[in-house]
This record gives C-alpha cells, sequence and structure tokens, in this order.
C-alpha cells in the first residue's frame, strides 16, 4: 500500500536537511537552553553566579510544592476537556458542513468562521461580558424581556469561561480539519455508500478515521492552547473566581523583579506535557500509510446531497457563525461608534459617532505606521515559517532517518514556551550577541517564526501524511531532483494545510501583544502594541474603532493571499 | 553532559565579551563618567549650568528614552521637548513601569548601555537601585516641587520626580446617590455594598499606599473584612472602570480617578463620582538616569525640563497630576497620602495577607 519511505534523507535533501537542523538549534535549542538553565539557576540573570555549574531544584519545589497550584491544576485540566470536546465538535461539524457537503452559503460560513480568528481576543473576551454580564448583558436584557427572569446568563462562571474560550479556539479546529477534509479522496466514502452505509456511518466508519492525523493535531492543539489561554481566565475567571495555571503563573510570577527561575519551572512543566502530548499523537499516527489520500490518481472531493436536511444544516451553522464572529463583531462595531459604552438605548443610537476612527487616523504615525510594521512582521513570519515547517514536515514524515521525532519534539517544544519567556530569551540572546536586529522588526519576526513553528508544522504535517509516497518515486524515477520534486509535488499539493496555517500565523502575528511588547522600541511598534495601549491607556470605544480597522485590513490581506495563492498554485478541486 | 554544559557555557561567555567588547570601548571613550560630571554641574550657577548641557547636548544630539506613560501620550510628550531642544533627538520606547525596569536591568546586565534615561513609578524602583545602575543626579530643577510632595524627592538625588499616579474610590451615580455613597476606606466593608466593589489583582503599589497610610495591624483587618464583602477582582484598570461606568457594578474599591475624569469631560452626563472624603494615595513617576548613560547631558536636559512649566502644563492637560500648578480635576484641599518603596520582606507579607483573606480560590 505505501511506497518505501527513505531511511536517509535524499542527497539533493542533505543540503535541506542541514539548514533545517540549523535554524533549530538557533531559533528553539538555544532559547530552549536558556529556560532550562533559568529554571535551575536560583540567581537571576545577570546575577553573580547565574553562569555557574551549580544547579538546584529549589524553583520547582516552589513551582510544584503548594496546594494552591495543584488546585488550579485540576481546573485547568477541567477547563481544558471541556473548551476541547465542545469546541472539536463545534469545527468538525463547520468543517464538515463546508467543505464535505451541498449545504447552501457554505463558502461564507466559511469565511466568517475564520473571520472570528481576526479579531483580537481582548476584544472578543470583552464583548462576551457586554452581552453576558449578569448586571449589563444585553443577552440578558433581551432575555428578561422575553422571560421575565433576570440573570439568567453569567459570562463570569465557569462555564462562561469554556464557552468564550470554546468559541475562541474553534476556527483553529475549523482550519486544521478543513484541510484535511479538502485533500480527502471520496473513492473510499462512494464505497461505503455504494456497499449500503448511511452518510452517518459513512463519516463516523470511513471519514473520521481517515483525517485521524488532523483530528489527533487538533484535539492535542485545542488543549495545550487551553492550557496556554491566558485572555479569557484573566478576565472572567478573575471575577468568577476560577483559577487555572496560566493565571497561577501570571500571579505567582508578575512582580517586579520577575521570577525568571519559577517562570522557567513552569515552562519546563508544559514542555512535559507537550512531550506527552506528542507521544500519543505519534503513536495514534504510527501508521502513516493509511491516511495517504492523495496518490497518483487524479481524484475530485464529493459534496454530499444532503437533501433536505441541508437546509437544518445551514441554519445551524449560520447560527453558530453568528455566536462564533457574527455576535462579536456587532458588538465591536457597536461601541466603535459611541464616546463611552453604553448598553443600546434610543438616546445612544441617536448620540453616534465616528469620533473614534477620526481620533485614530488622526495620527498615522500613531495607528497606521504600526498597522505597516505588523504587515510585514505577519506576511514575513507566515512565510518564513510556512516553508520552514514544510521542509521539517518531509523530513519527519517522508524519511525513516533518525532523528525525525526529535525533529517533530523540537519543531512542537516552542508551544510550551509562554510568550513572556520566549520574549525575555530572544532579548537576552540578542543583547549577548551583537547582531544588528535590536529595536527592527527582523527581532520580532525571528520569535515569531519560533512562537508559530508548533501550530504551523501541525497543519502541514495533516496534509503530508495524506501524500502518497509514490507520487515523489514517480517523479524521482523520471530524473527530478530533491527540490524540484519538492517545489513542483510537495508544495502544491500541501496547499490546503499551507494556507490554513499561513494564514493561522499571519492573522496571530498580526494580534500577538507579548513578545511584541518586550521587543518594541521605537521603530518596530506594531498594531498589537497600540492595542495594548488602548487598553491600558483608552477607553473601550477607541480600542474597538482600532479593531475594526485591524478585521478590515486582515480582510484584504487574507484574500490577497487567496488570490495570489490560487494564481500561483494547484487549482482547487472542491 | 558535563562537556556540553562546559561548551555551552564557553559559548555563551565568549557571547558576552564579544557583545561587551565594542562597547566598554565606546564608554571608555567617553571624557568622564556620568556622576562626576553631574557632579561639577552641580557647582555651577544655574545659568552656566543650562548653558553647559544645552551646548553638551546639542554635541550628544540624541537620547534614548523609555516612558511610561503610553502611546500618543507618551509621543506628544516627548514632541513638546524635541520643539523646545531641537538639536535632541530622542529615540523612545513606552512600557508599562515595571516592564521598563526588567528591560533596563536586562541591557545594563548584558554591558549594552542602549537606554539613557526612564520615567519609571518609584514603587518599581528597588530591584533598580539594588543593582547600583542609577546615576546620582542633583538637580535645581527639584527645587520646583512644593512642600506637599516633598516626601516623593530622594534624599540620595537618584531620581527626578515629575509627575503622581493617585489611588482612589469612585462611584456609578445611576447606581448609588451620593448620600448613599461610601465615604472612606473602611466604608467599603459595609454589607450594603456586597459584590459590588471592584478591584484589580493584587497590586504591590496600591497595598504599599493603604499600608502607608493604614499601618500593618488596620491594613490586614481592613483586607480581612473586604473579603468578607466579596469583593470583584478583576483586571484591566480601565476596561474595569468602563464595566462600572456601563453599570455593570456600582464601585471602584480602587482605581486610577483619572479614567473616569477624562471620560466625564468628554460627556458630562458619565455617570462618575470620586469620593473626596478619605484620602488620595499617590506615588511619584520619576526620571532615573543610566549610570552608564551614553548621552549624559541629553539625559540630565530631559530629566530636567519635565518639570518645566511646559511639560508639567501637558500633564495637567492630560488628565494626570502635575507636580508643579493645579490639578486639573481634584480639589485644593483633597488630603493626599504619598509613598514610595518599601522592603521586599514588607511588601511579600502585604502580598500574602491578600492572598489569605481575598485571594481565596474555589
Amino acid at each position: 500500500m505505501s511506497g518505501v519511505r527513505r531511511r536517509l534523507a535524499p542527497d539533493g535533501g542533505k543540503l535541506a536537511l542541514g539548514l533545517v537542523v540549523v535554524i533549530l538549534v538557533y531559533q528553539v535549542v538555544i532559547p530552549l537552553l536558556m529556560v532550562v538553565w533559568t529554571s535551575l539557576k536560583i540567581e537571576r540573570p545577570g546575577e553573580a553566579g547565574f553562569f555557574d555549574l551549580s544547579f538546584s531544584l529549589a524553583n520547582y519545589a516552589r513551582a510544584f510544592g503548594s496546594r494552591d497550584f495543584w488546585h488550579a491544576t485540576w481546573n485547568t485540566l477541567y477547563f481544558a476537556l471541556a473548551s476541547t470536546a465542545f469546541s472539536f465538535g463545534l469545527g468538525t461539524f463547520l468543517a464538515w458542513v463546508v467543505h464535505r457537503t451541498n449545504t447552501p452559503f457554505g463558502q461564507l460560513i466559511g469565511v466568517i468562521t475564520l473571520g472570528r480568528i481576526i479579531i483580537p481576543g481582548i476584544l472578543i473576551t470583552v464583548s462576551w461580558i457586554l452581552l453576558a454580564s449578569p448586571s449589563i448583558g444585553v443577552l440578558n436584557h433581551a432575555l428578561e424581556a422575553i422571560t421575565g427572569m433576570n440573570r439568567m446568563l453569567n459570562v463570569y462562571s465557569f462555564w462562561g469561561m469554556v464557552w468564550v474560550h470554546s468559541l475562541e479556539i474553534t476556527p483553529l479546529a475549523y482550519l486544521l480539519l478543513s484541510a484535511a477534509l479538502q485533500s480527502m479522496d471520496p473513492r473510499l466514502e462512494e464505497a461505503s455508500s455504494v456497499a449500503g452505509a448511511g452518510h452517518w456511518s459513512t463519516l463516523r466508519r470511513i471519514s473520521l478515521p481517515l483525517i485521524l492525523p488532523a483530528v489527533g493535531a487538533a484535539v492535542m492543539l485545542l488543549l495545550i492552547y487551553t492550557v496556554e489561554t491566558f485572555e479569557v481566565p484573566l478576565l472572567l475567571g478573575g471575577r468568577a473566581q476560577v483559577r487555572v495555571y496560566t493565571t497561577e503563573i501570571y500571579f505567582n510570577t508578575a512582580r517586579t523583579p520577575t521570577d525568571w527561575g519559577l517562570s522557567g519551572a513552569y515552562s519546563i512543566a508544559i514542555l512535559i506535557l507537550c512531550a506527552v502530548c506528542l507521544a500519543v499523537y505519534f503513536r495514534l499516527v504510527r501508521h502513516g500509510e493509511r491516511y495517504q489520500t492523495v496518490t497518483g490518481k487524479d481524484f475530485r472531493p464529493r459534496r454530499i446531497d444532503l437533501g433536505r436536511w441541508r437546509y437544518v444544516t445551514c441554519a445551524l451553522s449560520l447560527l453558530l457563525v453568528f455566536l462564533i464572529t457574527g455576535m462579536p463583531f456587532l458588538v465591536m462595531l457597536y461601541a466603535s461608534l459611541l464616546r463611552r459604552y453604553q448598553p443600546p438605548s434610543v438616546e445612544v443610537f441617536q448620540s453616534m459617532t465616528l469620533s473614534n476612527y477620526h481620533e485614530i487616523l488622526r495620527d498615522p504615525v500613531y495607528s497606521l505606521d504600526p498597522m505597516w510594521n505588523s504587515t510585514l512582521v505577519g506576511l514575513g513570519s507566515a512565510t518564513g515559517v510556512m516553508v520552514l515547517v514544510s521542509v521539517m514536515s518531509y523530513f519527519v514524515h517522508k524519511t525513516r532517518m533518525r532523528g525525525r521525532k526529535l525533529i517533530d519534539f523540537l519543531g512542537f517544544a516552542p508551544i510550551a514556551m509562554p510568550s513572556v519567556v520566549l520574549g525575555t530569551a530572544f532579548l537576552w540572546f540578542y543583547l549577548l550577541v551583537p547582531l544588528p536586529v535590536l529595536g527592527s522588526l527582523t527581532i520580532i519576526c525571528l520569535a515569531y517564526v519560533t512562537r508559530y513553528m508548533a501550530v504551523a508544522l501541525r497543519f502541514v504535517s495533516t496534509s503530508m501524511l495524506q501524500i502518497h509516497s509514490e507520487l515523489e518515486e514517480a517523479a524521482a524515477v523520471a530524473g527530478g531532483g530533491w527540490w524540484r520534486n519538492f517545489l513542483r509535488i510537495y508544495l502544491p499539493l500541501l496547499r490546503p494545510g499551507l494556507m490554513a496555517g499561513w494564514f493561522w500565523v499571519m492573522v496571530h502575528a498580526y494580534r500577538e501583544l507579548t513578545i511584541a511588547l518586550m521587543l518594541a522600541r521605537s521603530r518596530n511598534r506594531t498594531a498589537s502594541v497600540v492595542i495594548y495601549d488602548l487598553w491600558e491607556n483608552g477607553s473601550f470605544p477607541q480600542l474597538s474603532a482600532f479593531g475594526v480597522l485591524i478585521f478590515a485590513l486582515l480582510i484584504v490581506l487574507v484574500s490577497l493571499g487567496q488570490t495570489i495563492s490560487k494564481r500561483f498554485g494547484v487549482q482547487e478541486q472542491v | 553532559m558535563k562537556l556540553a554544559i562546559a561548551c555551552l557555557k564557553r559559548v555563551v561567555i565568549a557571547g558576552v565579551m564579544l557583545a561587551l567588547s565594542p562597547i566598554d570601548c565606546v564608554y571608555a571613550a567617553a571624557a568622564q563618567s556620568p556622576e562626576r560630571l553631574f557632579a561639577e554641574l552641580a557647582k555651577l550657577k544655574p545659568e552656566q549650568r543650562a548653558k553647559r548641557l544645552e551646548e553638551g547636548s546639542r554635541k550628544e544630539g540624541k537620547l534614548n528614552f523609555i516612558h511610561t506613560f503610553r502611546g500618543k501620550l507618551a509621543r506628544d510628550h516627548v514632541r513638546l521637548f524635541e520643539k523646545r531642544y531641537p538639536f535632541v533627538k530622542v529615540e523612545m520606547a513606552d512600557m508599562g513601569s515595571q516592564d521598563a525596569a526588567e528591560r533596563f536591568i536586562a541591557e545594563e546586565t548584558a554591558g549594552r548601555h542602549l537606554t539613557d534615561t526612564i520615567s519609571l513609578a518609584v514603587p518599581d524602583m528597588p530591584v533598580i537601585l539594588n543593582q547600583n545602575l542609577v546615576a546620582k543626579y542633583p538637580t535645581p530643577a527639584t527645587q520646583r516641587v512644593p512642600k506637599q510632595f516633598e516626601g516623593f524627592l530622594d534624599k540620595q538625588n537618584r531620581w527626578v520626580p515629575w509627575y503622581w499616579s493617585e489611588h482612589g474610590i469612585s462611584y456609578n451615580t445611576n447606581l448609588i446617590p451620593s448620600d448613599k455613597a461610601p465615604k472612606s476606606w473602611q466604608d467599603l466593608c459595609n454589607p450594603a455594598y456586597k459584590g459590588q466593589v471592584s478591584f484589580d489583582p493584587p497590586e504591590t503599589r496600591f497595598m504599599v499606599g493603604l499600608y502607608v497610610m493604614m499601618g500593618d495591624e488596620k491594613f490586614q483587618a481592613w483586607l480581612k473584612c473586604m473579603g468578607e464583602n466579596q469583593p470583584i477582582i478583576q483586571r484591566g484598570h480601565t476596561q474595569r472602570m468602563n464595566l462600572m461606568l456601563s453599570g455593570d457594578h456600582a464601585i471602584q474599591g480602587d482605581n486610577f480617578l483619572y479614567v473616569g475624569a477624562q471620560e466625564k469631560k468628554k460627556d458630562p452626563k458619565t455617570p462618575y463620582a470620586i469620593v473626596y472624603s478619605t484620602p488620595i494615595l499617590a506615588y511619584a513617576g520619576a526620571m532615573i538616569i543610566n549610570k552608564n548613560t551614553q548621552n549624559p547631558h541629553a539625559a540630565a536636559l530631559f530629566s530636567d525640563w519635565t518639570l518645566s512649566e511646559e511639560s508639567q502644563k501637558y500633564v495637567a492637560d492630560e488628565f494626570r497630576g502635575p507636580l508643579v500648578g493645579k490639578h486639573p480635576y481634584l480639589p485644593d484641599n483633597i488630603k493626599v497620602v504619598t509613598f514610595g518603596y518599601l522592603s521586599e520582606e514588607i511588601v511579600d507579607r502585604l502580598h500574602s495577607y491578600w492572598k489569605q483573606h481575598i485571594g481565596k480560590k474555589k
């Protein structure tokens, strides 16, 4: 069934492999070593004794020796499992509806789902506070008017956290599964139908098992993403008195001076959790050949005719995307037109103004330059990281060379490094090594390549696993070199995963705050730094106006990306 | 493993040496140490001193500055300075006070003297002061600081205070009529306000202010009764204020009062009132000069300028607390409790009190 995977890197690929190793050492191993080293030191960086070869486990004892920490860990586990289950269900449903059924408005549903990723997380969380706060929530007012019961919804609760966070990460599940569903050969499903199985039976017994790598990657990423998430636990959990892993870390390390040793110990714990998840994932996809559906034979993914049920799936999907993207965006748009935030009323609608937009656009150096910087950083880091992970993914999944799992682990390890730790590692590294990147966009791009490598790698890996090795073998027989085959065969076939990952990285690089703040100087401020300024010093209406502007700009960029990829990539099969 | 660690150590040390070498050469080329220069300047008459500062700044031509005002607020402030002294080009980064302290320490530890001067909240200074990174800078500019704020000055001249930040109580007038509003910090324990008083997660500055005002015993007792009154703990000063003004809850147990005052100025109908009957807790924002600054004249010129009439007017216009001149919204007779920084041991204790009484978890 499968082509024989190469035991060693092919000749033409040795240069690529060498480059990957060098980049991984530079981008991942060094920051990782700095984190490990710091976690084993009592002294702060810069203090006497920091470089001595005396180590201590005191930071680990402090980190894990308290009952509060384990209490928070239990909350985290519960929160992560509930959010993962919920968002995975929603994401899978939407991906299936959009890519594998004849549900009306499928493309629109897909675009709106992805639009959610563009809105900064802070704004989404605040939007849900304004929608479902017990006192001022618009939804609570509406429900009270209808049912007479007040305070029916409470966003400041454990389940409020699960709800908001699940909607936040649903697009990630959607993106991962969309890429896999688009690369799936439908003949197996057709065979199932011919054998008499119904739609649901085929979905359960054929379609889902075929995209097991994507399912595994999605579940793993959703779990880790939830463990790492900060905005929702901070803004909602603080008030609900539900402390999770990240807020526990924040409260234990947020004082000046930053407790780097403790931060390092926490990072190592997350790293171990990631290693366990990755081991489970590897076990899950150990028979990679089972998922190879993209072969030398032409195929055209088939859409399932749902008959009258398509209107039900359409209505359900539209409701979901309205909850995921529409409602928070409308709240943001509404708030951006106010002088100060107030619940809707006739008086409020009459006093709406564009002054927040005027205020922001009045000073281009303040708002437009950072937007341009973010655009460059987003495009640069997304493109760079996708090229890098495609090559990495090839060596991990298409060769049998020794150490390939180490490449995968190193590519995945940055997910365990909190942004604050990663930002500090890069700052320290370039303070020590006199390369002229401090204060430039380059240093932010380099940090983002590391930051988003893990997620990007999973996007590409799921697509890579679906490509049958016979295509490369056929090309090799025809005399194509490694680089030529990689560029002409793999990259085009990886397009669904590459595009999904590129989009994900670009948008998140645009939104990322912690690293951008730590590395910001006068000339490399990014849009997220402006968001933070407005969040800290401004008002919610101005912040919302800036969010709407970013949303518009990113829509343009993503559309541009789609157009370019269609122009130069393979044509969509669907 | 030992070999690997030894190799790593050599690589890191080599990196440090490499990084240090060119910069140390630059520094060695400087005419004299900044502290010696500042001591000499202190002996000159005001006009001579001003002339020498300007001449020196003109030669240096630039200043690397970290502002803890954010965004537009920071940039417009610096623009005023550049307009006054066009021969100094200011390279400014803006960030929170704690981040600024961390970055400064990182740069200096790595031997990269990239920052000349920083504006920092005084309660965030101990970490920098402990590492002896700050130049002593005696300046006649501080003579403008009125008696009311003399507590902000440092006897060793390690910083130049130039504005102050306030922590106080405020409330939503739609939810609480003025006659039923709290009158003091103690009133926040009133069961009538149960679940209606909000705070940020434990903030050292706020707790230090309360501790200075109340003393240890009363502070603990206050935290205990506050904890029993189920306060709202939510991060984000501005958002918390916006939520209160939207009717989400009634009282800000602690916040920067200027946020609401600015909203009220924009829209007089804003349902916002400040509790004036109880002391307001105040700490200074101050300029410090890097002991290893590469542009000592420009750093000194800028530090002095922050206390000028022009800079202080800007501070007041932007609803922050000027040290010189009238406050933009607080009445003249308001009682202000000034505070600086406390020892790490006391700060740890304050945090443990908070955790014990307010930071209980489900």
